[in-house]
């Protein structure tokens, strides 16, 4: 195992690291402790005060708000009750679906088709924040890309069980069975 | 112990232990580490060489220029130990191959002896594509057999029917072209005569086939060569059993990675391709039709650190050679693990660290349950795009960790221009470059992705000398530039691609044609990670019966580039009886190019991370300074504004883009609308097939057919009735 200075493990992060000296990184064998000091860099940088789980994204985290595990922005907004329902279904969506619309990122002979192909952006009803973008088929539900067995992370893997659990399960289409049509 | 009783062994041993051959310990490691180490530099320096002689010694420039092969060695049993460079998504296959050859019990008929060469190309039988030729022979020492030596290369043509080697047209296994199904091709060392001759009748371009076989000969030659010195040196026990601890090493190692670097849980990537024939030269009535292919992954990771590959909503078998069987999904995976996960030691060892859920009964990626004559002319095609979701599905488990190095966004797309004809030497020929051998690289999280320097199935990636590539076709490169634009759009955008524009030159008529390995032209990939736009489509061009021959000797411009996606060169300089400046690819359209016609062929970058609007201005800029990227996708993507100066540099204006970036975070949260009011509108445009193509409604349709339970999560989240199904559609037009 390495073993590297937090400072530089910020450098990394940031893209300030000499290209030669990440390729060393990565050619070696990884740090135990990356994701205590990755959490640490990201948990300094917002101004809220949960305890980040998971980074998800470079927005998004799951984090324990009392005794709820939930999906948080960096901004602070909160995707819903539970990061075990795809955050996408609180966020903000707008579909690039005719060819006028498409133009604002693809024109000419760059364009996708619009009777085969969505172009969704999903961002964060809290600060504007564009964090998915899908190019699907209309029926595709959105992915739910990332869905972490943290009980077992932290259990199993990292030695350092979490104070409650939750079973492993998407529960996306629960939520949806609530919903009116 | 015959070698069916060992592989059976090997099996049991390995289910009940967890290890490979049952190795708890790496006794040789442990005890002679240094030897260890040096005789697996010396194999992998053996495969090197057998890279050098057997390219050198092949005909096709493909292999001889572009090192479009690989060499292998194997164990006893089959399971690859070390590999060359070159093609590294076989070694999978040929450990199979040679599997399929034990457990047939050609061991007794007719027997492995010295001197023996087998081959297939036949994807019934561990073979991918016919055109992909594979070769393998025995390797005694002291009368025993202690491993084999293997390869493939990728001939010009396989007489599949059409010309080339990129078949997406053939229309079932019979169209594939020449088989050679798991056949012993010759003895001491030599091909069978018969075995020149069928190449002769059967394929058009015989003398570069046969010439490419010689190719994998030698290699493998050359490596049965040096493992007897180094049997000699090294002693056979400890050879024998530090082969095996190579492979029970690699595995140790995936595992131990996926441990430490990811995170267990589900991760699921849609991924879709477009095959889109209606209206185009096919050659059987049920190809005139547009098909959208459904490419779904799912990855599990449990808590033991075991990853589960499933391919769960997989659309049906088309009728083109664009299926793929379960093996060479294996063998393609192996190529994407080695990439992402486990590198230090490339072979069949890390297979064991994963399961893949058999792909579903006829879908293109287990057709023969359905249909045991699908085509496979070019079953890379949707199993690379498969793979490019891979790339993303484990970044984002890196990111999560904070392994921040090692994530990489979703790769580039694969389309191959290919060429038949009479060359400027008055001999039929058929060839395609290696250009997409050279895509951009996918876009990490710390930086964008390299320009023209990277593969999804070959990490040798080359894409040859024009000159070189000129002395074999009859055509001349009149451009081969980065093409703008051509990586995602994000916080590091993905690399960029290139684009060739080629005259033909020096040759009565070529066909043209502009094969699938993995494009998409009418769709754009789902790789928006992390709010990145993906890649736009493939999209290539030609004009034919041009006025280039008079524009030359009137010194006018030509096309050196593909130029503006709104205002292509090709349409602004030239003149011509049939300009295409926007054809959707694939296709072969039997129209002849002659002398001074053009072809515009661009390859594809790769995808991006990251919101644009985080992009730093400063790269921007210099992607501006570059002709990286056009003012109107700075402004509008990006939204950085720029001039540019009377010198051509251009400066940020700061505060202006403070302003638009700020303006776009706005117009995003009054645009876009709570997802529960769009999904409550959109449902009943999903139910009624709305705004739907063909291709699209029948993609679904055979989807929740052949996956059920895929179907079911289909219906439950649209709240659609349980017996919904969407109805089979005609094509438009």
């Amino acid at each position: 195992m390495s073993e590297y200075n937090p400072h530089e493990i910020r450098r990394l992060v940031d893209g300030e690291l000499p290209w030669l000296r990440v390729q060393e990184i990565m050619r070696s064998p990884k740090d135990a402790n990356r994701l205590l000091v990755w959490i640490e860099i990201q948990q300094e940088r917002v101004d809220w005060n949960e305890r980040i789980l998971l980074p998800l994204t470079p927005a998004l985290f799951i984090v324990e708000s009392g005794a709820r595990r939930v999906v948080k922005c960096r901004c602070g907004f909160e995707f819903g009750d539970d990061y075990r329902v795809n955050w996408k279904l609180e966020a903000l969506i707008y579909v690039h679906e005719d060819r006028e619309s498409l133009d604002r990122i693809y024109r000419g002979i760059d364009q996708p088709d619009p009777d085969w192909i969505q172009l969704r952006e999903y961002s964060c009803p809290g600060c504007g924040t564009q964090l998915e973008v899908e190019a699907v088929p209309r029926g595709c539900p959105p992915d739910f890309e990332f869905l972490p067995d943290l009980d077992t992370f932290y259990r199993d893997w990292l030695g350092t069980p979490l104070p409650d659990t939750r079973t492993f399960e998407d529960k996306t289409l629960s939520e949806i069975a609530r919903w009116e049509v | 112990m015959q070698l069916k009783d060992e592989l059976a062994k090997s099996d049991r041993l390995l289910t009940e232990t967890g290890h490979m051959f049952g190795l708890k310990t790496l006794a040789r490691k442990e005890a002679d580490p240094g030897n260890y180490e040096a005789l697996w530099q010396i194999l992998l320096n053996v495969c090197g060489m057998a890279w050098t002689v057997g390219c050198k010694v092949s005909s096709s420039p493909v292999a001889v220029e572009g090192g479009d092969a690989l060499w292998s060695i194997h164990l006893p049993t089959g399971e690859a130990v070390a590999t060359s460079r070159g093609i590294v998504s076989h070694p999978g296959l040929l450990s199979l191959l040679i599997r399929k050859y034990i457990e047939s019990d050609y061991e007794s008929m007719p027997g492995f002896h010295p001197g023996d060469i087998f081959e297939n190309n036949d994807p019934h039988f561990g073979g991918i594509h016919s055109p992909d030729f594979q070769t393998v022979i025995p390797i005694h020492f002291e009368g025993e057999l202690i491993a084999w030596a293997a390869s493939v290369s990728h001939v010009m043509d396989a007489g599949s029917v059409l010309p080339g080697a990129i078949s997406f047209m053939n229309p079932d296994s019979f169209s594939d072209g020449i088989p050679f199904t798991m056949e012993r091709v010759g003895e001491n060392d030599r091909f069978y005569p018969w075995y020149a001759k069928r190449i002769q009748s059967r394929t058009r371009i015989p003398e570069l086939v046969i010439g490419d076989s010689r190719g994998r000969l030698a290699g493998c030659l050359t490596i049965r060569d040096r493992l007897m010195e180094v049997v000699e040196k090294f002693g056979a026990d400890f050879f024998k059993e530090a082969m095996r601890e190579y492979i029970e090493d690699s595995r140790r190692y995936a595992v131990t990675r996926v441990r430490t670097q990811t995170i267990p849980g589900r991760i699921r990537k849609s991924a879709f391709k477009d095959l889109a024939m209606k209206g185009k030269r096919v050659i059987m009535p049920d190809q005139d039709a547009d098909y959208l292919m459904n490419l779904n992954q799912e990855i599990t990771i449990d808590a033991d650190a075991r990853i589960r590959f499933s391919l769960r909503g997989a659309s049906a078998w088309v009728p083109f050679g664009e299926n793929i069987t379960p093996d060479a999904i294996v063998s393609a995976l192996l190529n994407g693990f080695s990439h992402m996960v486990g590198f230090d030691m490339f072979n069949w060892g890390t297979v064991a660290a994963w399961d893949l859920e058999t792909p579903p009964e006829g879908s293109w990626a287990n057709p023969y349950p359905a249909n045991y004559f699908a085509a496979s002319g070019l079953a890379w095609a949707p199993a690379v795009l498969w793979l490019s979701s891979l790339y993303e599905s484990l970044g984002r488990l890196y990111y999560a960790r904070g392994f921040v190095e090692e994530v990489a966004a979703g790769g580039a797309t694969t389309m191959v221009g290919e060429f038949a004809g009479e060359n400027q030497y008055g001999v039929y020929t058929i060839g395609q470059t290696l250009e997409q051998a050279s895509n951009g690289s996918p876009a990490r999280a710390i930086g964008d992705g390299e320009n023209g320097a990277w593969s999804i199935y070959t990490p040798n990636a080359d894409f040859g000398n024009a000159e070189i590539t000129e002395f074999f076709y009859p055509i001349l490169y009149l451009g081969r530039n980065l093409e703008p634009d051509s990586g995602g759009f994000g916080k590091f955008r993905g690399g960029l691609g290139h684009t060739v524009v080629w005259m033909v030159k020096n040759t009565p008529g070529i066909e043209y044609i502009c094969g699938c390995a993995g494009l998409r032209s009418k769709i754009i990939p789902n790789h928006g990670m992390f709010g990145a736009y993906p890649t736009p489509p493939d999209r290539p061009s030609y004009a034919r019966g041009t006025n280039v021959k008079a524009l030359i000797d009137a010194r006018k411009p030509l096309v050196h580039e593909r130029g503006d996606p709104e205002d292509p060169t090709l349409a602004r300089n030239i003149e011509a009886e049939d300009l295409q400046t926007d054809v959707i690819a694939p296709f072969a359209t039997g129209d002849i190019l002659k002398e001074h016609d053009l072809i515009i062929q661009p390859v594809s970058g790769s995808q991006a991370f990251g919101d644009p609007i985080e992009r730093d201005p400063e790269n921007v800029r210099e992607d501006l300074e570059r002709s990286w990227t056009r003012e109107r996708l700075a402004r509008d993507v990006y939204g950085v504004v720029a001039h540019r100066d009377e010198d051509d540099h251009w400066t940020v204006d700061a505060g202006a883009t403070e302003k638009a970036r700020a303006e776009i975070r706005q117009e995003r949260k009054k645009r876009g609308v709570p997802f529960k009011n769009w999904w409550r509108a959109e449902r009943k445009r999903v139910e009624a097939s709305e705004g739907m193509s063909s291709a699209v409604t029948n993609m679904w349709r055979t989807s929740m057919e052949l996956t059920p339970e895929y179907g079911q999560e289909l219906r439950a989240f649209w709240k659609l009735p349980d017996d919904f199904c969407f109805e089979t559609k005609e094509a438009e037009k």
